[in-house]
């Protein structure tokens, strides 16, 4: 099975899991994405909803276990084709939770190329788009590393 | 409608209109976000469609550049549990009435 290890910098990366950890009791309750169709049918939609959530919550925990006890000593992260498929989906909602909570102020068109000046940004907006940065190299390096694993299971 | 033959009817109306809409071509359209990576939705597509790389790149730059693409037609059903799917996967994605059938 093939797992890839990432050694990651605790002084940076500790303070934006303080960032995924605050927005994932309101992931626990709420999809990332809004059904855009909802209101035709509410029993529906809230039957829907809460099957897109349950499956969220359990990609976000899947997330935050990589940042266990075990983290804090050795600053390695762990993925491999039993984690990897939860964890991209995990951060693709963390980031969408993200854009909706803290980065509204940028401008889609300056997200979506990736032009954003991070040291023009101020606190907490700063901290929230490096922790928004942060969740798609994972998501990248998951992608890179084992994409065929998630394509394939 | 005749309503001699609505009267005659095995099925009532909303019975009706429900086989009708369950008959009809429906079409799965992913619509853009600003967030999820081009990579990202790439492996959705391969993931979630069987789709080979390149048709998965092409949905993704049609998604990217025109703001929605037509990732599949078929069956009401079908149709839901695909759009399902790409809403477990965050990618925005609706059902629309296919009009050509």
């Amino acid at each position: 099975m093939k797992r890839i290890e990432v050694k990651l910098s605790l002084p940076v990366v500790a303070p934006l899991l303080d960032v995924i950890r605050g927005l994932a009791d309101d992931l626990a309750h709420h999809p990332a994405v809004a059904s855009p169709q909802a209101g035709a049918d509410a029993e529906m939609d809230e039957a829907w909803a809460g099957e897109l959530v349950a499956s969220q919550k359990s990609d976000v925990a899947t997330l935050l276990a990589l940042f266990g006890e075990e983290f804090f000593t050795d600053a390695v992260v762990y993925f491999d084709p039993t984690n990897a498929e939860a964890i991209a989906r995990a951060c693709s909602a963390v980031r969408l939770r993200l854009r909706e909570k803290h980065l509204r102020g940028i401008a889609d068109e300056l997200l979506e190329a990736g032009e954003v000046q991070v040291s023009e940004l101020e606190e907490p907006v700063r901290k929230a788009f490096m922790c928004y940065l942060f969740l798609a190299t994972i998501q990248d390096l998951i992608i890179q590393h084992l994409d065929q694993s998630i394509v394939g299971s | 409608m005749n309503p001699a033959q609505a009267k005659s009817s095995p099925l009532s109306q909303p019975q009706a209109e429900t086989e009708l809409q369950l008959q009809r071509t429906w079409r799965v359209v992913v619509l853009n976000d600003p967030v999820n990576l081009m990579s990202y939705v790439v492996v959705v597509f391969k993931k979630v469609f069987g789709f080979n790389e390149d048709t998965a790149r092409k949905h993704m730059l049609e998604v990217h550049e025109r703001g929605r693409s037509i990732v599949w037609i078929g069956l009401r059903e079908p149709a839901e549990a695909y759009a399902f799917t790409l809403q477990q996967w965050h990618l925005t994605a609706i059902l629309e009435p296919d009009e050509a059938h």
